[in-house]
């Protein structure tokens, strides 16, 4: 049981979302050992596609009726559209367990780059795969190796090619990229920020090679390098191209995708923050002095960070989306998840980092955050951006 | 912008902050004032005519000691709400009054606010605000939840002073008020523990 009261999130129907979360909390029971065989073992995954919580996240932000048996509970049907929805999902899986949760199959941040961005056509193809029988990985391919998220930047190149394209080009850091079926490239077809696509690549495609970059932790997120060596595109590969203008399409898609994604990660982070507090009061139940007033700062920042991203997301969810706020609320989990494993290692004690296997992963993979959709230093400027324009602290 | 640097630049910010403090106290005990658990009474110079001045205060606020009975904790705790929020308030001027300074700033044909690093520890400060603002909306505030925001507050209101250089060490200009900020935050919610 959590230590962090569970006050009901801002949305619409408060019930709802406490039906969300105690289901999501269920499946979520199972993932600690599974997840510790994960960091020694990152495809050990696939011994535990039988779990409820990869059913959960296969099934996450698929529309309903791509779904046989879509995710059901006191009554509701969720799909997770809704960002507030999705981020509680993602806390609560990532308090059983982060790294597990990012090496489920599913469409995790692809699928959100395929609803904000595809046509019909390919949604439908893209939800089709996704909803089959078969566990598929995705992934989201936009930072590179010389120029990390800066998405105006990017140098993997679509050049015409006969009646299509070609792709050429590296991205490095992406998520589950060595082991997934398909997934979303960022590219640029021409000059400039409108020269941006995003393309679906199917990894089988020839000239498609990725493979696992080794983590200090967060290894369940199975971190790849990828390199396209002519790799050919169709026309109907490009997300949105016959239905989006260019200035609708490619870079803002990558930023509304890691805009709508951010309070999602957020809540990866503040899931494993709560996991961590949980941890330390099982272990110390009674701190006293100094310790109980540095576990208590830690306990009560992250109530506040939990809140206001919890506002944040339900703000995405209403049509309202401040880039400053979203920036900040992101910075201030990863930064406060890394806080509370280092005051977790202190307040353990000597040695507690050799000593506790469990302790020692979250402390790992809480360093994650800092870099996963934008780095603190990225998000800092947005955050800088508001102040001047005085709407970060209106 | 410019009316935040005004109100900082001006010694007349440091009275404003002083009667923004009396209002603390006539929040938390309408018509009286609140002494702290040691006895001490901090307040403007209007409102506490007999107090000393206090050092570093820019003749802003002045102090009593022993004057009071100990306020009543709820009275305390309510005084130390407003305190906390006041410590915020003053950062945050601070901080809008270095931004306003730092845009005006030129240094090797470059606006000093176009700084990444500028930047980035403005938004530091911002960040603390944000938390801020955050935890102070809590259920259930604790006195250890005061004192770690004003803990953080005072890193963050020094973050701010050092954008304004040399300035945020004259007397009548920001670093008197964010002394003032400290001192009412070392005198009200310390916990008594050395």
């Amino acid at each position: 049981m959590s230590h962090t009261p569970d006050e009901p999130p801002p949305g619409p129907d408060p019930h709802r979302t406490a039906v969300l979360r105690s289901h999501v909390r269920e499946a979520a029971r199972e993932l600690r050992e599974a997840g510790l065989e994960i960091d020694r073992d990152p495809t050990a995954i696939d011994r535990h596609l039988h779990l409820a919580a990869v059913d959960i996240m296969r099934r996450c932000t698929v529309p309903v009726e791509y779904l046989a048996e879509p995710v059901r509970a006191g009554g509701h049907t969720f799909d997770m559209s809704s960002c507030l929805e999705h981020t509680i999902t993602i806390e609560e899986l990532s308090y059983g367990d982060a790294g597990f949760m990012l090496a489920c199959p599913g469409p995790l941040m692809s699928g959100v780059a395929v609803s904000a961005l595809g046509d019909d056509k390919q949604r439908h193809a893209y939800y089709q795969r996704l909803a089959g029988p078969d566990p598929v990985w995705t992934f989201f391919g936009l930072t590179e190796p010389e120029k990390g998220s800066a998405a105006t930047e990017l140098e993997t190149a679509l050049t015409p090619d006969g009646d299509g394209f070609r792709l050429d080009g590296a991205k490095a850091y992406v998520g589950n990229a060595a082991y997934a079926q398909l997934g979303v490239v960022f590219c640029r077809r021409a000059p400039g920020p409108l020269g941006i696509e995003a393309v679906l690549v199917d990894t089988s495609s020839p000239g498609f090679h990725a493979e696992p970059i080794p983590t200090v932790g967060m290894r369940g997120a199975r971190i790849s390098a990828i390199t396209l060596r002519d790799v050919r595109v169709e026309r109907e590969q490009i997300l949105g191209y016959d239905t989006l203008k260019p200035t609708r399409r490619g870079l803002v898609g990558a930023i509304r995708t890691l805009q709508r994604f951010r309070p999602v990660l957020a809540g990866t982070a503040v899931g494993l923050a709560r996991a961590v507090l949980d941890h330390v009061r099982e272990q110390r139940p009674a701190p006293t002095g100094t310790a109980r007033l540095r576990y208590e700062e830690v306990r009560d920042r992250l109530a506040a960070v939990r809140r206001r991203n919890y506002e944040v997301a339900a703000a995405i969810d209403a049509g309202s989306v401040r880039a400053d706020r979203i920036a900040a609320v992101k910075t201030r989990a990863a930064e406060l998840a890394e806080e509370a494993t280092v005051v977790a290692a202190e307040l353990l004690g000597p040695g507690a980092l050799a000593a506790d296997p469990y302790l020692n992963k979250l402390h790992r993979d809480a360093r994650a955050f800092e870099f996963m959709e934008g780095t603190g230093h990225i998000q800092r400027l947005a955050v800088f951006q508001g102040v001047v324009k005085r709407t970060f602290l209106a | 912008m410019a009316s935040a640097e005004t109100r900082y630049a001006d010694p007349t910010a440091l009275h404003g902050f002083a009667r923004a403090l009396d209002a603390c106290h006539d929040a938390a005990a309408p018509g009286a004032l609140v002494a702290s658990g040691d006895g001490w009474v901090i307040a403007s110079t209007a409102r506490l005519p007999g107090g000393v001045p206090v050092p570093g205060g820019a003749g802003a606020a002045v102090a009593m000691a022993g004057g009071a009975p100990a306020a009543p904790a709820e009275v305390l705790e309510a005084f130390a709400d407003g305190l906390v929020r006041l410590h915020r308030e003053a950062v945050r001027g601070v901080l809008d009054a270095a931004v306003a300074r730092l845009d005006q700033r030129r240094s090797e044909g470059a606006n000093l606010l176009n700084r990444q690093l500028v930047q980035g520890a403005v938004a530091d400060v911002a960040l603390v605000l944000s938390e801020a603002e955050d935890l102070l909306a809590l259920a259930d505030p604790t006195a250890g939840r005061r004192r770690h925001v004003h803990r953080r507050l005072v890193t963050a209101g020094r973050a701010a002073l050092q954008l304004h250089g040399a300035s945020g060490f004259v007397a009548t200009g920001p670093g008197s008020l964010l002394h003032l900020t400290e001192l009412l935050g070392n005198t009200y919610l310390h916990p008594g523990e050395r």
